[in-house]
């Protein structure tokens, strides 16, 4: 999906350094937290679409990281391990956030369009601003759609388009099977279909931007 | 081909994990089923569409672990409760001992004292001075003492009742007093006064029919005078209005006399002018 860069190779190619970090070797730690952090952090956050959740979310998981990293079996399945330590934060978050439900500060202030325009934020730097902002909409819609599914759902969706696992190790990640895996991911992708054709977005409405 | 995919098979396909057989199966079933292809399309465009929410740019903050280090037993926080307790219990005994307290309980009683003990002081009761009354005594001076409240109390209600009658006696006295004067001053009032009474009373009578008969008398006449008015009134009104029924009977007539006049008038003029030219038809036959 996404073009693999510098920092996905060195996350694949990180077992020397799991190693050294499982050892207890703190500069090994933190630099697996400043591999890892993006995608834990972008993972939270489409869980809950709040920053300061999904900051919550990745600093625990990172700590609780660092605390037990001398227990885990088989480095070759960090990358499980540590979703799965994200996975349950999230969940023991949204469990909180569902007894008592509040706006983040970021959500009445939003820092970032008070800070710049939104599409210096953007990974891509097209020529045309009318495109980036259709794709800027385009991509609050998405990710509202994606916040519209069940939790169930939701984590096996972002697991497996945005984070790229594979469903076996979404599997382990969830302690469920990769049949239950498939059929979650199945629904989920079916689901967002209906909710985006609620909103008018179908291949007809825009087509022609992709 | 039976084969028909069910969701585990459609994910596998769309994210490239599936293999061999199963591949094969359901590249088979893509090109025979156009409705497949179409499910297969709309699967690729939502994946297409979803690519486009990027990542979110986020620099790690420094994460701070706590060393592992040895705890020991008076670290632990159930062994820092357990001494407190036992020095709070020591203070309290020291004090104790310094003041010289003590407490006591018997019975319903609780007892907190402080310093040195001092003997308790018994209450004796007095000694009896006086010699104790036999019953016969005792009833010998009830008996007296309602006999002497016997006697009071007769004495006080014999003169209650003398001064009772006096008072009624007096009230007799004076009112009989006053009937007397009133049946005085009745027979007192003589012929004359009644005479005058009886006058002045037909004199008002008159006065009042006179009056009445004037009032009756004067209204009877105004509404008399009303009615005539009226009356009036209403032989003209009676009178216009049959002067304008006969005027319209008169103009009625006149216009049908017309009419009459002029419908003779046609008719003998077409009679004339067909009596002529029968009679030169006649003539030139």
């Amino acid at each position: 999906m996404h073009a693999e860069t510098l920092l996905d190779i060195a996350m694949m190619h990180s077992d020397a350094l799991i190693l050294r970090a499982k050892q207890g070797d703190q500069n090994a730690q933190g630099k697996l937290v400043q591999l890892w952090y993006k995608r834990i952090y972008n993972f939270s956050y489409k869980f809950f679409q709040d920053h300061d959740m999904a900051m919550e979310v990745s600093q625990k998981t990172f700590i609780s990281m660092c605390k037990n990293l001398g227990g885990l079996q088989d480095t070759l399945r960090f990358k499980s391990w540590l979703y799965k330590i994200a996975v349950n934060y999230c969940r023991e978050e949204a469990r909180k956030t569902k007894n008592s439900r509040s706006l983040s500060f970021d959500t009445v202030w939003n820092r970032e369009a008070e800070d710049s325009p939104r599409w210096e934020s953007s990974g891509q730097r097209n020529d045309n601003p009318e495109k980036q902002l259709e794709q800027l909409e385009l991509s609050d819609i998405l990710q509202q759609a994606l916040f519209e599914l069940n939790d169930e759902q939701r984590e096996v969706v972002i697991m497996k388009e945005y984070e790229g696992l594979k469903f076996r190790e979404i599997a382990e990640v969830l302690n469920i099977s990769e049949n239950t895996v498939k059929s979650r991911m199945y629904y989920g992708l079916d689901a967002l279909k209906k909710i985006l054709e609620k909103k008018n977005i179908n291949k007809d409405t825009i087509g022609y931007e992709l | 081909m039976n084969y028909k995919p069910d969701e585990k098979d459609w994910m596998a396909y769309l994210y490239g994990e599936a293999e061999g057989v199963e591949k094969e199966k359901m590249d088979q079933y893509l090109l025979e089923n156009a409705e497949a292809r179409k499910q297969f399309e709309a699967f690729q465009h939502m994946r297409k569409l979803m690519s486009s929410v990027e990542d979110k740019e986020v620099i790690a903050p420094p994460i701070i672990i706590e060393g592992s280090k040895q705890r020991f037993l008076w670290n632990t926080p159930y062994f820092r409760m357990i001494v407190s307790i036992a020095a709070s219990l020591l203070l309290i005994i020291l004090v104790g001992r310094a003041t010289g307290t003590r407490i006591s309980m018997s019975g319903n009683e609780f007892k907190l004292s402080f310093g040195a003990e001092q003997p308790a002081q018994i209450n004796t009761p007095a000694k009896e001075t006086t010699p104790s009354l036999t019953a016969d005594q005792v009833q010998d001076m009830i008996n007296n003492s309602l006999a002497a409240n016997n006697t009071q109390i007769e004495s006080s209600w014999e003169e209650s009742q003398k001064k009772l009658n006096a008072s009624i006696k007096q009230n007799l006295a004076v009112n009989s007093a006053k009937v007397d004067e009133l049946m005085k001053s009745a027979s007192v009032a003589s012929q004359e006064q009644i005479r005058n009474y009886v006058a002045s009373m037909q004199a008002e009578n008159m006065q009042q029919v006179k009056d009445y008969f004037q009032m009756t008398s004067a209204q009877q006449k105004t509404y008399i005078e009303s009615l005539l008015i009226d009356f009036d009134k209403y032989l003209q009104q009676q009178r216009n209005n049959d002067l304008q029924l006969v005027q319209t009977r008169l103009h009625s007539i006149e216009e049908n006399s017309n009419v009459f006049q002029q419908e003779t008038e046609q008719i003998l003029s077409s009679i004339i002018s067909s009596v002529g030219t029968s009679n030169v038809n006649e003539k030139k036959n």
